[in-house]
């Protein structure tokens, strides 16, 4: 009798700590997956980074050699630099999980953007530059860079869309909570479009 | 109104152009170039890809039907998976001939050897000329030229080779190993789960372990990426 009890009590224990290890085993795997998704993000965002990067130390160039020639443009020069500096002060690090400051560095990025393009379309007045070899490829670069960026923003885009419905679909979310991943923001569908761009003069 | 958004939806859909599925390294879909020309282009593409392992990929169309062409050429080139999935050294050129814009769609592992003031000047001063005066094969080979020159130092074919064969080997002793063990399996149970782990082995050998680019003629795509490095124009 008193064996018995023993043995289904023993059965039970099994069972249990197979169940408990079960349990263990799948939220593991779930915690893996999460950190593979939150690490692509991580890394996705640092080419978005990057292409920014390049563009800020593209511009300076740009505008010397746009200088020489259309030097009756202040005000457009001005806009461009002090866009620039505007997106110099931000440490685009921190950026990925402050919402605060991503928005802030989209609408600095955007900004930047347009007072960009704003200079492309001034220097169209002038043919000598179209003629001047040196301008054309810093051109190119900043055509290569626009477009590398947009990608890269598109790419970027795509994994946050992944990760941030993965953390909030059910069995995951409950880990996501435990392990502290956080929704993160995303691109909206166009850069600084929803707002008109403050230019000082 | 699920029907309307039905039909909404497909019309968004087929708003965007088709890309298309490249078999060849040097397509004329225009029928401008010779297929004398095409051929040598094919070849010349193929001794690049067979020496360097650098995929280069020619493309010629009517038109792009209004999409912009850095979106068009970004899609093309990686659904194609242009260049090798380890460096990533691809290289579309595209030309859109009724919308005379042309584009060097460059993977992300040639962007140091050909960067984009270099595709841009390839672009305006090597191919441009020759389009303006309507003679199109001499164009796009000038392109080429220059686009291997700018890439040929970059990469080295060698590894392929050995890699395939290595995995091929291990697989293939994994498979007598398997036999032995279905053959020689207990009763019914063993027989069964050998047969099942060699039904997944066979099934999963043939996707992995098998024929990858390179082999005979055609084109086949390597699992390079982009990233939208390049240059576009006009002529």
């Amino acid at each position: 009798m008193k064996n018995k009890g023993l043995l289904i009590g023993c059965g039970v224990g099994a069972v249990l700590v197979v169940i408990i290890i079960g349990i263990v085993m799948w939220g593991v795997g779930i915690y893996n997956d999460l950190v593979r998704i939150d690490e692509s993000v991580t890394q996705s965002w640092s080419q978005v980074e990057n292409q920014y990067q390049r563009r800020f130390d593209l511009i300076p160039n740009l505008v010397n050699t746009v200088k020489g020639v259309a030097e009756f443009e202040k005000e457009t020069f001005t806009a461009v630099t002090e866009a620039r500096s505007k997106v110099g002060q931000i440490n685009a690090g921190e950026v990925l999980n402050d919402p605060a400051k991503f928005e802030q560095f989209q609408a600095a990025q955007g900004e930047l953007s347009s007072a960009l393009s704003r200079l492309m379309v001034v220097v169209e007045n002038y043919p000598q530059l179209k003629a001047n070899e040196n301008f054309l490829q810093l051109q190119a670069q900043l055509e290569g860079t626009e477009n590398r960026i947009s990608v890269e923003r598109m790419k970027f885009t795509q994994r946050v869309q992944e990760y941030n419905t993965r953390i909030r679909q059910f069995p995951a979310n409950i880990i996501a909570g435990v392990a502290g991943f956080t929704v993160k923001p995303n691109f909206s569908a166009q850069p600084g479009a929803d707002q008109a761009p403050k230019v000082e003069f | 109104m699920r029907f309307i958004l039905l039909i909404l939806s497909i019309g968004i859909l087929s708003a965007q152009p088709e890309f298309p599925v490249l078999q060849k390294y040097a397509n004329d879909f225009t029928g401008t170039i010779s297929s004398s020309n095409l051929n040598s282009f094919e070849n010349q593409l193929k001794r690049f890809d067979d020496t360097t392992s650098n995929q280069i990929v020619f493309l010629m169309n009517s038109s792009m039907d209004g999409y912009p062409i850095e979106m068009y050429t970004y899609e093309v080139a990686s659904k194609n998976k242009i260049g090798s999935k380890e460096n990533n050294n691809g290289v579309l050129f595209y030309v859109a001939k009724n919308d005379r814009k042309m584009r060097i769609e460059v993977g992300y592992g040639l962007e140091g050897a050909l960067p984009d003031a270099l595709a841009s000047s390839i672009i305006r001063n090597d191919v441009a000329p020759y389009f303006k005066r309507d003679n199109y094969a001499a164009g796009v080979q000038a392109g080429i030229n220059s686009i291997i020159s700018a890439t040929k130092g970059e990469y080295k074919r060698e590894d392929r080779q050995s890699d395939d064969d290595e995995s091929g080997g291990a697989f293939w002793i994994y498979l007598i190993f398997l036999l032995i063990f279905f053959i020689f399996g207990k009763g019914n149970r063993g027989g069964l789960l050998g047969a099942v782990i060699l039904g997944n082995t066979l099934g999963g050998g043939r996707s992995s372990g098998g024929f990858s680019s390179g082999g005979f003629g055609g084109f086949t795509g390597g699992g390079g990426s982009f990233g939208g490095g390049g240059a576009s124009g006009g002529w």
